[in-house]
């Protein structure tokens, strides 16, 4: 017989994991969906200082995997498989994965989010060739370069005092006059020699030789153009929920973002978003994890009360 | 049997001469995406390793076969056929990505 699980989880981050933690300790047959290893977004992160309970900070990476073994050791399991569709409504639901059809009866989905890209013609084929998403993952790539930061908020800010760790010469680029990154980060970034700022400007184009060579601004209030020489360019303009799957079936707010409370419920009966899929004011690991927690007390009731 | 290391010397031989049909990960230890790969790469190691070699290069270690194949975004993978690189996908962002790349270019 076709086997149904209680509980599947789209997304191994923090939430995921969470979530599986306490559905497979409720004694619900679990299964976690990720498509190519625990943490997410977090798995990317180097030091995680702002996790309780590790006063020297955290790995990001090391942490996932502790979250993955953790949620097995009571039984919940792991696919590495890619969702290519899914169907939500309904008692039994279907995931339609690269290995094969999935059933179960509760879906939380865990999706977390993306790096948000600038939009411009050639960023899809010069990634990898010079456009980057993760100083923290491809800085090292460029120590002794000259490389160019796209943004003005906090990762954007992060981003550029690392590189200019590592770089001969920061150029940080930003549509608007000011930054929006927190204050603790102005003073020190505006003191750093080799960060050099461009305000008011976005990037327009891209000049490459095979990889990129260049980037080229526009003054947003000027309408005048200029070409910086550099090697790297690393977007850091924020982020966009991973929810091309669920449109048309889960209500999703203006920025696509799954609308869902603190109860984590979406409007599908049997269906919960956790993490930074889900439309909330702050994204953080403790509150990813807080919404697996949470999913999973919904997720009990809900099969409780469909098996009355 | 999990992924295989490989030095240049093994690397030369096994690819190079033996001319075995091979998937290298070219990585660092630094490198926080390719650590994200590995989990994956490691369960293609099973699933593959009876009839493709399976292996993975420290680009720290190896800098000649970087320097080589001209590797200069980790991680990138490799296909070999008879001793030839064959295709590459640089940072697959899906175990289902790598497995649809080998089958493309090892696929029976």
């Amino acid at each position: 017989m076709e086997h149904t699980y209680d509980v599947v989880i789209i997304g191994g981050g923090p939430g995921g994991y969470t979530a599986a933690l306490y559905c497979a300790r409720a004694g619900l047959d679990t299964v976690v969906l990720e498509k190519l290893s625990a943490g997410g977004q977090m798995a990317l992160t180097m030091q995680i200082d702002n996790y309780p309970g590790f006063e020297e900070g955290v790995d990001g990476f090391t942490l996932a995997q502790k979250m993955q073994q953790q949620a097995e050791r009571f039984g919940a399991k792991t696919e590495l498989a890619e969702v290519i569709a899914v169907k939500l409504e309904g008692a039994i639901k279907e995931i339609e994965t690269d290995s094969g059809m999935i059933k179960s009866r509760v879906v939380i989905i865990s999706t977390g989010a993306n790096p948000r890209k600038m939009g411009i013609e050639k960023e899809d084929v010069m990634v990898g060739r010079g456009v980057g998403y993760c100083a923290h993952c491809d800085g090292m790539m460029y120590r002794g370069k000259t490389v160019a930061v796209v943004g003005g908020g906090n990762t954007a800010a992060a981003d550029a005092m690392l590189l200019s760790r590592i770089c001969e010469t920061v150029h940080l680029i930003h549509r608007r006059d000011t930054l929006r990154a927190t204050k603790i980060y102005h003073e020190p970034l505006l003191e750093t020699k080799n960060i050099v700022f461009h305000w008011n400007s976005k990037v327009v184009d891209l000049t490459d030789n095979g990889k990129v060579n260049g980037v080229v601004l526009e003054n947003v209030k000027t309408g005048e153009r200029e070409t910086i020489p550099v090697e790297g360019v690393f977007v850091s303009i924020g982020r966009q929920p991973a929810t091309e799957l669920f449109k048309g079936q889960i209500e999703l707010d203006e920025a696509g973002y799954i609308v869902a409370d603190e109860t984590t419920r979406t409007n599908i009966p049997g269906v919960f978003a956790v993490g930074d899929v889900r439309k909330k004011a702050l994204r953080q690991v403790v509150t990813a994890v807080a919404d697996g927690a949470t999913a999973s007390h919904y997720a009990d009731e809900y099969l409780a009360e469909r098996d009355k | 049997m999990a992924a295989k290391a490989l030095t240049s010397k093994e690397f030369n031989q096994q690819i190079l001469e033996e001319h075995r049909p091979a998937v290298v990960d070219f990585w660092a230890p630094w490198c926080t995406y390719c650590r994200r790969i590995e989990p994956a790469y490691e369960k293609i190691g099973s699933e593959y390793g009876d009839k493709l070699l399976i292996a993975k290069v420290n680009i720290d270690e190896e800098p000649e076969l970087a320097e080589r194949y001209q590797v200069e975004i980790i991680p990138t993978i490799m296909v070999f056929k008879n001793g030839e690189p064959a295709g590459q996908i640089v940072a697959p962002d899906s175990k289902a990505k790598i497995d649809s790349f080998i089958a493309e270019h090892l696929g029976e």
